[in-house]
């Protein structure tokens, strides 16, 4: 079988999806934060299939902008979480709820 | 690539077209290094930079440059320079120079690092006026994602609190999951619209111009009909609409005050810049989206002000009537898709918004209460005779807001509204009839508390002093206020100026 688009479009959109349902269903924001990262990098999965297989090299340069983003939301994200844990001494989504009306 | 290619697209680097993202992002490093520079106590100086800084650049582009220096595409086509965008720009630096001196206010007594607000509030500030500009998907998410990283920072910058820490994480999960979201969704329009064996692909999908020459030519591609649903989806994150809103009521409650009001007020338009500049890029697929949008701006209107009806807490009544204000908005774009003076009906209702948002935010920052995110309707009883001045800012706020003639608020939702009547969207103004009647029984329970006597049980607290609400009022705040409110009260009666560069710009 030769692999061509339309697995790496599959296993993309398998990425996004298993991103996607880790960040509705997981509890550890850490859990949360990794699925999130998925779901980025299935995006640059698919804009390198897709700029390989049309020729179009536009995509490619996109994913090193979406690196870069990706990075960036890290270090901000993790400090917060970081800041968090040393407040509550928990990141699991359920015992945050100190915000209601 | 060929050297003359290169230096074709070099020729329309236009430095000189975005001074003022420049300036912004020169200010911002500029405040950096004068907190290395000047001595401890100068540090209080650096925030007055700041405004003054912006003050002359808002000074500039109005009096010198109302309509922007050039028009047409820029940087090879990553950025579109119109007078559209110039307005917006205009739009983001008063919200940033407003939440400029609401930082300065509400971290006068923090023990917490002062100059990274500002310099946030600066960068945030130029990456919404490039994302308002921006002609590019490239642009678009790294502009987007400028201004939400610096977000993050903002909404958990009390950082010691342990609310303003969960409303930055829950702003990181949400925002995190909405901006993946929109990049797939760019992903599949990329992918479709690349594809060399359909018409009207093109090398370069990513920009908007080519996509919507490929979208015209194949406007019932399924993958680009997905990657258009996954770009709105995103996009409703950013700007609170249902079925996405259920960040902002957490969110806007733990965050400090300027960051909820920043948020509130420049994320916000610029979700609708981003909208606007997306509905005329999928202009060719109208039968798919008109549907979509309409739904979502009737469920959007309904959801924020049913919503808003039960809430005490000062911040959460202010980010579901928010979501409520988004509705009107989106009615706004769905018209703009057929009346073209629609957009400027946007814009119109934006500035209104901003000035009344002014005035609101300008009262919450200057009462007197330990805990900021605790701010409930009970800490306004009697505003009115504790400090009349900031009565008045909350009753002129709130009642355009509410959109009571002869405010700006009322002209913004009837130029709203006639829009939609030209457009014959009459079943979503009749939703929008119902939202504001229902938004009024609570804005106006909020002003019941600022100007009636509420009857409360008499605990022998008595005796104790109360902090007197507006304390902190400087000459500074009262001249803000006092311009929040003749500006609401102004361009309810004079909408012309307003109206005409708005239009005609």
């Amino acid at each position: 079988m030769t692999i061509g688009l339309e697995q790496y479009i599959f296993v993309s959109s398998l990425l996004f999806a298993i991103g996607f349902g880790g960040v509705l269903l997981r509890k550890n924001t850490l859990a949360i934060y990794m699925c999130l990262e998925l779901m980025l990098n299935a995006a640059n999965l698919a804009l390198v299939a897709f700029s390989r297989y049309h020729g179009a090299m536009g995509g490619n340069l996109f994913v090193f902008f979406i690196i870069t983003v990706a990075a960036a939301e890290v270090a901000v994200g993790l400090a917060i979480i970081v800041a968090l844990f040393r407040k509550k001494q928990t990141v699991v989504v359920g015992e945050l709820n100190a915000l209601k009306n | 690539m060929p050297v003359d290619t290169l230096q074709q697209i070099a020729e329309t680097n236009s430095w000189g077209s975005i001074y003022p993202e420049l300036i912004l992002g020169i200010l911002a490093l500029a405040l950096l290094a004068l907190e290395v520079v000047l001595p401890k106590f100068a540090h209080g100086l650096i925030p007055r930079i700041a405004i003054i800084g912006q003050l002359v650049l808002l000074g500039y582009i109005l009096f010198v440059d109302p309509t922007g220096c050039c028009s047409g595409e820029a940087f090879g086509g990553m950025l579109l320079l119109s007078p559209a965008g110039q307005a917006f720009r205009v739009f983001f630096l008063a919200s940033s120079i407003f939440v400029s001196y609401l930082g300065m206010v509400s971290l006068a007594n923090k023990q917490l690092p002062r100059i990274e607000f500002f310099h946030i509030t600066l960068v945030i500030t130029g990456a919404l006026m490039l994302l308002a500009q921006a002609n590019h998907f490239v642009m678009l998410f790294v502009a987007l994602e400028t201004a939400t990283v610096g977000f993050y920072v903002l909404v958990s910058y009390f950082r010691n609190n342990v609310l303003s820490l969960e409303a930055g994480l829950k702003y990181l999960i949400m925002g995190a999951l909405s901006s993946s979201i929109l990049l797939f969704g760019i992903v599949l329009l990329y992918g479709a619209a690349s594809n060399p064996a359909l018409a009207g692909s093109s090398v370069d999908s990513l920009n908007f111009a080519n996509l919507k020459v490929f979208l015209q030519a194949n406007p019932t591609d399924v993958m680009a009909l997905m990657g258009m649903l996954l770009v709105i989806s995103g996009v409703a994150f950013k700007i609170g609409a249902f079925p996405f809103q259920i960040w902002i009521p957490d969110v806007y409650q733990g965050a400090p005050v300027p960051t909820t009001a920043f948020l509130s007020i420049a994320s916000k338009a610029a979700g609708f810049a981003m909208l606007i500049s997306l509905v005329n890029v999928f202009e060719p697929l109208t039968d798919w989206l008109t549907p979509l949008l309409v739904g979502i701006a009737a469920l959007t209107i309904l959801f924020g002000n049913f919503g808003a009806l039960t809430q005490r807490n000062v911040k959460r009544l202010i980010g579901l009537s928010g979501v409520s204000h988004a509705g009107f908005l989106l009615i706004g774009v769905v018209a703009s898709m057929s009346v073209e003076w629609a957009l400027t009906a946007i814009l119109f209702y934006l500035f209104a918004y901003l000035l009344a948002s002014a005035a609101v935010f300008g009262v919450m920052v200057h009462m007197p209460k330990e805990d900021e995110a605790e701010l409930s309707l009970d800490d306004f009883a009697d505003l009115s005779k504790k400090n009349g001045f900031l009565g008045l800012a909350l009753a002129i706020g709130i009642g355009s807001l509410a959109g009571i003639p002869p405010l700006a608020g009322f002209i913004g939702k009837l130029l709203i509204f006639v829009a939609a009547f030209e457009a014959e969207l009459y079943g979503l103004l009749a939703v929008a009839v119902i939202g504001v009647v229902v938004s009024i029984y609570y804005y106006f329970g909020w002003l019941k508390y600022a100007f009636f006597e509420i009857w409360k049980f008499n605990d022998d607290e008595e005796d104790r002093e109360e902090p007197v609400p507006g304390a902190s009022l400087g000459l500074f705040g009262k001249l803000t206020l006092l311009l929040a409110i003749i500006g609401t009260a102004l361009l309810g009666f004079y909408q012309s100026p307003l109206g005409n560069w708005l239009a005609g710009s």
